[in-house]
C-alpha cells in the first residue's frame, strides 16, 4: 500500500519535473531572445556608427570579470533551489537578494524542508509571489512613474539604499535560515567557512574573494557531511 | 544634444534618452515581462496539478505564494529605489529588463561601467554618448545571456548528477540544500562585515530584529509576523543606516 503510494507521488513529482523542465526552458529562451532584441537594434539597425570590434573588445572585459559566475552562480544555487526554480531564478534575477529569502521564508512558514517535495513546490509557489509583487512594482514604480520618482526621491534616500540594502537584508536572512533549517552542525560549520575565508584566506589571497560563496557552499556540504550526528541523520531523511 | 524624438540618433551626442527610451526598447522590456508573467502562470499550474499527489493541500500552496509575495515587497522596493538611481544612465527599458529583472545592480552597472571603459570613457562622464551606452547595453545583454545560456546547459546536466546521488546515498539529499542554503549566507552576510562600521552595525540591527520577530511571532502564534519579518527588519535596518551614515 505505501509503497503505492510513493510510486503515484513519484510518478507525478517527475512529471512537474519534466513539465516545469519544459516550460522553464522555452520561456527562458524566450525571454533570451527579448532581452538581447532591444540592443542588437541599438547596435545594428539605428545608425550608431558601432563596429564588431567595439562589442567584441566590451564584452571581452565584460567576461574577463564575470565570465566565471557564468558557470559558478548556477552551480552554487542549484542545490538549493532544485531543478524547476533554476529556469525561475536566472531569468527573474536578485536571486540572493529576492527570490532565496522568499523561498526560506515560505519554506518555514509551512513548515517545509528545501530539497524535500512540498519544500520544492513552496519554493516555486514563493518564487512565483516575489515574480508578480516584483513585477508588479517595477511596472508601476520604475516604469510609469520612475522619470517623475527620480525628481521627487531625495538623494541621500538613493544613496543609503544602495549603500546599505546588502547588510540590511543579509543579517535578516540569515537569521531566518538559521532558525528554519534547524541544523545547529552545518550552522557552526558555514559560519566558522564563512569568517575563516573573509578574514583569513581572502587578506591573504585577494582573488579568492571571486569564488568564495561558491567554496563555502562546497566546503559546507562536505564538511557537514564528514562530520553529520550519525544518529540525528536517519531521523532527518523525513518521508514527506 | 537637444533632440528628443528616438529616431534621431546620433553617435556623438550624449542625449542617452533620445535612443534609451525608443519604443522599440520598450516592446522587448516588456516582452520580457510578459515571457515572466507566462513563466510564473505555467508553473503555478503545473505545481497545482502535482500538490494533490504528495499530499500537499491546495491551502499549502496559496500560502507559500502569499509568504513569497509578503517577503520580496522589501528587497523589491529596494530594487525599485536603485533602478530609479539608473535610469539617468541607462533609460526606463534597459533599466527594468537590465537591473530590475535578469541580472541586479551590482552586476549589471559593473558590467556597464566595463564596457564604458573598454571604449577610453566612463558612464555618465563627457563623452558617455549614445555610441557608448548603446556598446554598454550590449555588453550588459550578452554577458547576461551567458547566464541563461549556461543555466540552460547546466540544470538537465546537474538534475541527472542530483537523481544518481539520491538513488546511491538519500540521505545526503536531504542534507545538501540545508549546508549549501547556510553556506551561502554566512559568506553573503559576513562579507558584509568588514566593509565599515556603519555596515557591520546595520547588518546586527537586522539579524536582531529578525530574531525578534521570529522570537515573538512563536510565542504569541503570530502566522502572520513570520512572513512580514524580513520587510520589518529591511526597513528597520536601513532607517538606522540612514541615522548612522548621516551622523
Amino acid at each position: 500500500m505505501t509503497t503505492a503510494v510513493t510510486s503515484h507521488a513519484d510518478a507525478s513529482m517527475a512529471r512537474f519535473e519534466a513539465e516545469t523542465t519544459r516550460y522553464g526552458s522555452i520561456t527562458m529562451l524566450a525571454g533570451l531572445v527579448f532581452s538581447l532584441l532591444g540592443p542588437v537594434y541599438l547596435v545594428f539597425f539605428s545608425g550608431l556608427e558601432i563596429t564588431a570590434s567595439m562589442i567584441w573588445i566590451a564584452f571581452a572585459a565584460v567576461a574577463a570579470t564575470f565570465g566565471v559566475f557564468w558557470l559558478v552562480e548556477p552551480l552554487t544555487y542549484f542545490p538549493i533551489l532544485g531543478s524547476a526554480a533554476m529556469y525561475q531564478a536566472f531569468m527573474i534575477g536578485n536571486i540572493s537578494n529576492k527570490l532565496l529569502p522568499a523561498a526560506i521564508v515560505a519554506q518555514s512558514s509551512i513548515k517545509a524542508k528545501p530539497g524535500t517535495r512540498r519544500g520544492d513546490l513552496a519554493a516555486v509557489m514563493a518564487i512565483g509571489g516575489a515574480a508578480t509583487v516584483h513585477l508588479t512594482s517595477l511596472l508601476i514604480f520604475v516604469g510609469l512613474l520612475g522619470t517623475w520618482l527620480v525628481s521627487m526621491v531625495p538623494t541621500e534616500v538613493i544613496e543609503v539604499a544602495r549603500l546599505y540594502i546588502l547588510p540590511s537584508l543579509m543579517g535578516a536572512v540569515l537569521v531566518q535560515a538559521i532558525v528554519s533549517m534547524r541544523r545547529l552542525r552545518s550552522t557552526i560549520i558555514a559560519i566558522a567557512l564563512a569568517l575563516l575565508f573573509q578574514f583569513l584566506i581572502i587578506p591573504a589571497a585577494p582573488k579568492v574573494a571571486l569564488f568564495a560563496t561558491a567554496l563555502v557552499v562546497l566546503l559546507s556540504i562536505v564538511l557537514s557531511w564528514v562530520l553529520r550526528d550519525r544518529k540525528e541523520i536517519h531521523t532527518a531523511v523525513e518521508a514527506d | 544634444m537637444t533632440h528628443i524624438r528616438p529616431s534621431m540618433a546620433n553617435p556623438a551626442s550624449t542625449d542617452i534618452w533620445a535612443v534609451a527610451n525608443s519604443p522599440f526598447l520598450w516592446i522587448c522590456a516588456l516582452g520580457v515581462f510578459a515571457v515572466i508573467f507566462v513563466q510564473t502562470f505555467l508553473y503555478i499550474k503545473a505545481a497545482r496539478r502535482a500538490a494533490p499527489h504528495i499530499d500537499m493541500p491546495a491551502s499549502e500552496l496559496k500560502e507559500s505564494f502569499r509568504a513569497g509575495a509578503v517577503a520580496s515587497i522589501g528587497p523589491s522596493l529596494a530594487v525599485v529605489l536603485v533602478a530609479i538611481a539608473l535610469l539617468a544612465l541607462f533609460g526606463t527599458p534597459a533599466v527594468l529588463v537590465r537591473i530590475g529583472l535578469i541580472g541586479s545592480a551590482s552586476t549589471e552597472t559593473a558590467s556597464a561601467s566595463l564596457a564604458a571603459i573598454s571604449m577610453g570613457t566612463v558612464l555618465g562622464g563627457p563623452e558617455y554618448t549614445q555610441q557608448v551606452f548603446a556598446v554598454a547595453f550590449m555588453a550588459m545583454s550578452l554577458s547576461g545571456g551567458m547566464w541563461m545560456l549556461s543555466t540552460l546547459i547546466l540544470t538537465p546536466i546537474l538534475k541527472r548528477g542530483g537523481k544518481k546521488l539520491a538513488k546511491t546515498n538519500p540521505a545526503i539529499m536531504a542534507l545538501i540544500p540545508a549546508a549549501a542554503l547556510l553556506g551561502a549566507f554566512s559568506m553573503l552576510a559576513i562579507a558584509e562585515l568588514p566593509k565599515s562600521n556603519v555596515h557591520a552595525i546595520t547588518m546586527f540591527i537586522s539579524a536582531a530584529t529578525m530574531a525578534l520577530c521570529l522570537f515573538v511571532a512563536k510565542k504569541l502564534e503570530l502566522r502572520w509576523l513570520k512572513e512580514w519579518a524580513l520587510g520589518f527588519a529591511i526597513i528597520i535596518a536601513i532607517v538606522s543606516a540612514y541615522f548612522t551614515h548621516t551622523a
